[in-house]
């Protein structure tokens, strides 16, 4: 009985943290919009507009209006899910999200899957023979990667596999949703691997050190001293038992796998979010900007809250905290 | 002297003080003694591969890829360095301040964990289009205001528990105001967080610095920066890798020695910070 209100007021307390940080957020942006300096109407209609054009430009905007009354409308517009409209492709920003959440999507999948695939794995070999040749040579893989930058890790794949060996596409990517074709998510190999490596060297690093804490624990001890295979003790007691520390890090790599993702979409040309971020810096395309660091953050926050509510419904020391 | 020993027994450390020295110099001296001028054009020798004459190749204009990497070493140790300043001078305050006051630090974590929220690299793209255009001072303002938030978290942590040691409630007792027991007994011992965490502060920002010339974002292109050379390189990376890798081994060479580096100070410095940093 106890147990379930703990758990409702711990779920209240994050959910009311989670509304806080959302606000915040979304006032930080707006605060961010009005740093742009001079005026984006007159700097977005050229020179030769006139101020004729600049006022009803305004006017159509809202900028007319005194600023309390301009974050008020923007808040709204957040709830109601309108984040404006892009001044390049004229569309409403969301939209234009929306036709480029498809590859970043998968794009993460793919990486997320590396991610683990990888690092899990190396992490708990590594940890099973400490300080033999295997760990230190993992250790040292797991150093490098995390000192790759992944644009560059992306380039190097390139030269190889595309260049040289002609084993894969370099680059482009068209939807798999759209014509129904899976074959195309092999464009997205390449670039997973470069953007996954990275975080995989980090959730290796994870995985090495919470297991060496489990595999000192008596009850392993105990697991072994019944005749158990290495391999069920290792797999069964002890990986279970170092997984939460793994889960932190990966629902960590989010933020830094969007991070990468921005560069490797770029590298790759793939039309997914990250390229179109760094696309409208260069034209300048303020409400979308804008519209993406919302979207992303918000992400964040939710994942955030999520991955925390999980942790307490697995382990009831973390809801007294 | 402790970590001159330390040094000389750690393989690994030895490598990263190692490379890390090399570089300062290259960055200090190379415009003395680079073998071409890393500007000038020189279209018979377009696009050469790594040889005597050029060791790392030529690019399409026919620069020296040699030397324009160990000028770029330049670029990335100033804009390095001024990013971990401008973390410092935002981060220790605004840190000591937020772990002191539990009022200033509820309201300003909540702002922090909020920044914290947008992508590293995201915000940095942000931040460069609305101050608007391409420049070193304005690199070093976009990153450093993503990693300053880094920088104030560690000082708020450590400032928590600093400030419940007996010292301070010593100092304290016997009258010492807020503003002394700050100066001189929490941020004195602030030093050892700090340092750790600059040093993972220059690893990424030269990465993040290197990822946004490499968009065209960063600083302007007539710069030799190992980012920006990747960036032009992209077009003949097939016919010339060459352009793209040796800037790129450089970059995650000094990220590498910058992250050992950093390792080692932590477990030297304070081997509690390993679950903190």
């Amino acid at each position: 009985m106890s147990r379930g209100r703990d758990m409702l007021s711990y779920v209240v307390r994050r959910a009311a943290g989670m509304v806080v940080s959302v606000l915040l957020v979304v006032t930080i942006t707006f605060v961010l919009m009005q740093l742009i300096p001079g005026d984006p109407v007159s700097v977005l209609l050229g020179p030769n507009a006139t101020p004729e054009q600049i006022e009803a430009l305004k006017r159509t905007w809202g900028l007319d209006q005194p600023i309390w009354v301009q974050f008020y409308k923007y808040f709204v517009n957040f709830f109601r899910g309108n984040l404006g409209e892009s001044i390049f492709f004229r569309q409403p920003v969301l939209r234009i999200i929306g036709q480029r959440a498809e590859t970043s999507i998968f794009l993460g999948i793919m990486a997320l899957m590396v991610v683990v695939g990888l690092g899990i794995p190396a992490g708990v070999i590594a940890a099973v023979r400490p300080n033999s040749w295997v760990d230190n040579s993992l250790l040292l893989l797991a150093l490098a990667g995390a000192s790759i930058p992944s644009f560059w890790l992306g380039l190097m794949l390139m030269v190889l596999f595309a260049g040289k060996l002609h084993l894969l596409p370099s680059s482009g990517y068209t939807s798999v949703i759209a014509t129904g074709n899976i074959a195309n998510l092999k464009n997205l190999i390449l670039p997973a691997f470069a953007l996954g490596f990275v975080n995989a060297a980090l959730v290796a690093r994870t995985a090495r050190s919470s297991m060496l804490d489990v595999l000192r624990a008596d009850y392993i001890t105990t697991a072994r001293a019944k005749g158990l295979r290495d391999s069920v003790v290792i797999l069964k007691h002890a990986l279970r038992n170092a997984a939460i520390p793994i889960t932190t890090v990966i629902s960590f790599t989010f933020a830094s796998l969007v991070s990468g993702a921005v560069v490797t979409e770029n590298v790759f040309a793939l039309p997914g979010v990250g390229s179109l971020i760094v696309q409208s810096v260069l034209k300048r395309d303020y409400p979308t900007i804008q519209g993406i660091m919302l979207v992303v953050a918000v992400l964040y926050v939710v994942i955030n809250f999520a991955t925390d509510i999980t942790y307490a419904f697995l382990d009831p020391r973390i809801r007294y905290r | 002297m402790g970590f001159v020993r330390l040094v000389l027994r750690r393989k690994t450390l030895l490598f990263a003080v190692g490379v890390l020295l090399s570089l300062v110099i290259i960055a200090i001296f190379s415009p003395y003694f680079v073998p071409y001028d890393p500007d000038a054009l020189s279209l018979t020798d377009r696009l050469r591969p790594p040889g005597a004459a050029h060791f790392f190749g030529t690019d399409h204009f026919g620069r020296d890829i040699f030397s324009r990497v160990l000028v770029g070493t330049r670029v990335t140790f100033i804009l390095g360095l001024s990013i971990s300043a401008f973390a410092l001078a935002f981060g220790v305050p605004l840190g000591v301040l937020s772990g002191y006051y539990d009022r200033v630090g509820m309201v300003l974590m909540r702002v922090i964990d909020a920044i914290m929220a947008f992508p590293a690299i995201i915000l940095a793209l942000a931040l460069m289009a609305i101050m608007g255009k391409p420049g070193m001072v304005n690199v070093i303002i976009a990153v450093g205001m993503v990693w300053a938030p880094r920088m104030v978290r560690v000082v708020y942590s450590s400032t928590l528990s600093l400030r419940e040691n007996t010292y301070v409630e010593a100092a304290r007792a016997l009258g010492a105001s807020s503003g002394r027991i700050l100066v001189r007994h929490i941020t004195v011992n602030l030093l050892s967080p700090v340092i750790v965490q600059s040093t993972f502060t220059f690893a990424f920002s030269i990465m993040e610095v290197a990822a946004l010339n490499f968009l065209g974002v960063g600083i302007p292109p007539y710069v030799p920066s190992w980012g920006g050379m990747m960036n032009e390189g992209r077009t003949y990376i097939i016919r010339a890798p060459w352009i793209i890798i040796f800037p790129g081994v450089f970059l995650a060479l000094s990220v590498l020695s910058f992250n050992l580096l950093g390792d080692a100070l932590r477990d030297r410095l304070d081997p509690k910070l390993r679950n903190l940093l």
